[in-house]
């Protein structure tokens, strides 16, 4: 059990936003699939990402790190950061690490592209 | 002694499960499934059943990472009792002599200090843990030590703890 089963893909949900999928774990082994859709995000010229959780298995502390570190990167190149599929107990994680103030949440998809198209700035909804 | 001023005895807890893992990467799943169904007869609501996971998930990847250096041949040994009020489930590795940031819990994690570069982006394991148990306790005889981690379950059919 010492490789990543995270599974990434990335598609451009409309003229700039990419949405990353997310299939089974996020940990620290996750970090380069997850940085690599990233970088495809961003020569797809996305402007704002999301991160689409509504098949993931099981994430950790070391998952947690690793979406510092995207957050990290994104900001660098101002690009809001949004998320939904959360379950309730990652959710529950999201807001005590206060991941949910600097990546919005949302329900499902259509209301994270529509949060995501109407506000510049990250921020809690949905 | 007189029986009358003898204190009510409390029956010892129940232990519901005893295994040991290899300290290799990804072995914290295991665990995490294992004590999810030794307490599966417990009717644990499911959002304390994922509380609990995570946190044993978490005292078992520092105990393969921090306390047996993800040494293969070291393993993480893990057990689950009940006492007909509490869980308590304890994780014991070979890294006793150092208390690998547990004992004195070490720097808070905080977002803004780790997005500003302040902080580096992981340290996230401890501060999960409190705040999915109602008590942990790291324990070390010099040669092992054991993180100790407790939750409140009342007894199947009973009151629901809040």
């Amino acid at each position: 059990m010492d490789k990543s089963t995270t599974s990434v893909g990335v598609r451009m949900a409309d003229g700039q936003t990419s949405v990353i999928d997310i299939k089974g774990e996020v940990t620290a082994a996750s970090e380069p699939a997850l940085m690599s859709a990233y970088e495809e995000a961003e020569r797809q010229g996305a402007r704002r990402l999301v991160l689409n959780f509504s098949e993931l298995e099981y994430m950790n502390s070391g998952g947690i790190g690793m979406l510092v570190t995207l957050l990290v990167r994104a900001n660098r190149h101002r690009q809001p950061l949004a998320a939904y599929g959360l379950s309730d107990h990652y959710r529950e994680i999201f807001e005590l690490t206060r991941l949910d103030e600097a990546i919005a949440i949302y329900g499902d998809e259509r209301s994270a592209l529509a949060g995501q198209a109407g506000h510049g700035q990250t921020g809690r909804s949905g | 002694m007189n029986p009358a001023a003898r204190p009510a005895s409390r029956p010892a807890p129940r232990r519901l499960a005893s295994f040991a893992l290899a300290s290799v990467p990804g072995g914290e799943r295991l665990a995490l499934a294992q004590v999810a169904e030794s307490v599966a007869d417990l009717s644990l609501p499911p959002e304390r059943l994922d509380k609990l996971k995570t946190a044993v998930a978490e005292a078992t990847m520092n105990a393969i990472e921090h306390g047996n250096g993800s040494r293969p041949d070291l393993a993480v040994d893990i057990e689950v009792f009940y006492s007909g009020t509490e869980i308590t489930v304890t994780v014991t590795d070979r890294g006793g002599r150092g208390d690998a940031g547990w004992a004195g819990g070490g720097e808070t994690p905080d977002l803004a200090r780790k997005l500003s570069g302040e902080q580096r982006p992981g340290g996230w394991g401890l501060f999960l843990i409190r705040h999915m148990v109602d008590g942990m306790e790291v324990t070390t005889d010099g040669e092992r030590r054991t993180v100790r981690l407790t939750v409140r379950a009342a007894a199947p059919g009973a009151k629901p703890d809040g």
